[in-house]
């Protein structure tokens, strides 16, 4: 087991109530296992946040892993190797 | 040919390393469409202006309410009930007389995103809900036009410079408008303005090629603790905005 940095945006950080916080994954996770734990963590506002309905990640939630964005399938990455993961809830204040 | 007035003002700005005379001309023969000039288009508008960008279109539909001042500094407090654009075209006039503004006082919409799009050489995405923001993503890649689209909440923003047929463009990164978002979002006007002027000093890099604009990254700042990111953004494969398009 080793530990991961998540970092929060947008009205993400309000629910979670920090905009970073350090994450245990086993060695083979993939993300959405981590989400679903983040989820149980935070609450159910978290949780319909960034996923839908049978607990997906939304495809308008942006994930980066160590700074790159991710596209497609996120739920299913694994997070080996990766040291960040930032998740960006969409924003368009003017 | 820059004139012995142009020289006057912009002498502190010629001197910026790759900008001179010829960034300088480049500014004065575009054109930037802004829509809305709220808290972050005003700031847009004001970098711009303060830069010598050759003409502003402005589109902002409404008139001023109390709630707009706290961030939207083109506004004047005695032109409360009147028309934003009207009011942003006076400051504009009064801070930079040598630079075009043309006030539109509509949002954009299905109705006028083309001919709008299609009088500006960049486009600078301000609008506070994604329908708007997305109508002009998908016309700026239809016509060919950059756009630099900002966006703020709270202590945050982001900036995405986006170059048709070279850069993700927005629909490839929010391909359905987001549900959750709300019209009423948490404001100070420092905030707005950070983000705005890192959008516009895009703006600039692109127009004058000075500098390196982050073509493929999504700038992100956090003001709550002043920290800046860059994420990497590709393209979306099967985009129905930008994929496929003959650029």
């Amino acid at each position: 087991m080793r530990t991961i940095s998540v970092l929060y945006t947008g009205q993400l950080a309000a629910l979670a109530g920090c905009s970073e916080e350090d994450v245990a994954v086993d060695e083979g996770a993939a993300l959405g296992r981590v989400v679903e734990e983040l989820s149980g963590r935070h609450g159910d506002g978290f949780r319909d946040l960034i996923c839908d309905g049978e607990g997906k990640l939304l495809g308008t939630v942006l994930v980066a892993f160590d700074g790159r964005q991710m596209q497609g399938e996120r739920d299913g990455l694994s997070l080996d190797g990766v040291k960040e993961v930032m998740l960006m809830t969409p924003i368009a204040g003017g | 040919m820059l004139s012995d007035e142009d020289k006057a003002i912009y002498e502190w700005q010629l001197d910026v390393a790759g900008l001179g005379e010829a960034g300088q001309e480049k500014l004065r023969g575009t054109t930037a469409l802004v829509s809305r000039i709220g808290g972050l288009g005003g700031p847009v508008c004001f970098a711009l202006a303060a830069a010598g960008i050759g003409k502003l279109v402005i589109a902002h539909a409404g008139n001023l309410t109390p709630a707009d001042l706290n961030r939207q500094i083109l506004m004047r407090y005695e032109d409360l009930d009147a028309s934003r654009v009207e009011s942003a075209k006076k400051t504009l006039a009064a801070f930079n007389p040598g630079i075009e503004v043309e006030a539109v006082p509509e949002n954009i919409g299905e109705e006028n995103v083309a001919d709008l799009v299609g009088r500006a050489d960049i486009v600078f995405g301000c609008a506070p809900m994604f329908e708007e923001r997305l109508l002009i993503d998908r016309e700026c890649m239809r016509q060919g036009k950059p756009l630099i689209d900002s966006a703020m909440y709270h202590l945050e923003g982001r900036v995405l410079p986006i170059v048709p047929g070279k850069t993700a463009c927005l629909a490839c990164l929010y391909p359905e408008v987001p549900s959750h978002w709300k019209r009423r979002f948490p404001v100070i006007g420092a905030v707005s303005a950070m983000v705005g002027n890192i959008g516009a000093l895009e703006g600039i890099k692109l127009i004058t090629g000075v500098g390196e604009v982050n073509l493929g990254k999504m700038i992100y700042v956090d003001a709550a603790t002043m920290t800046m990111r860059k994420i990497s953004v590709e393209r979306r494969e099967g985009c129905e905005v930008c994929e496929g398009d003959d650029f």
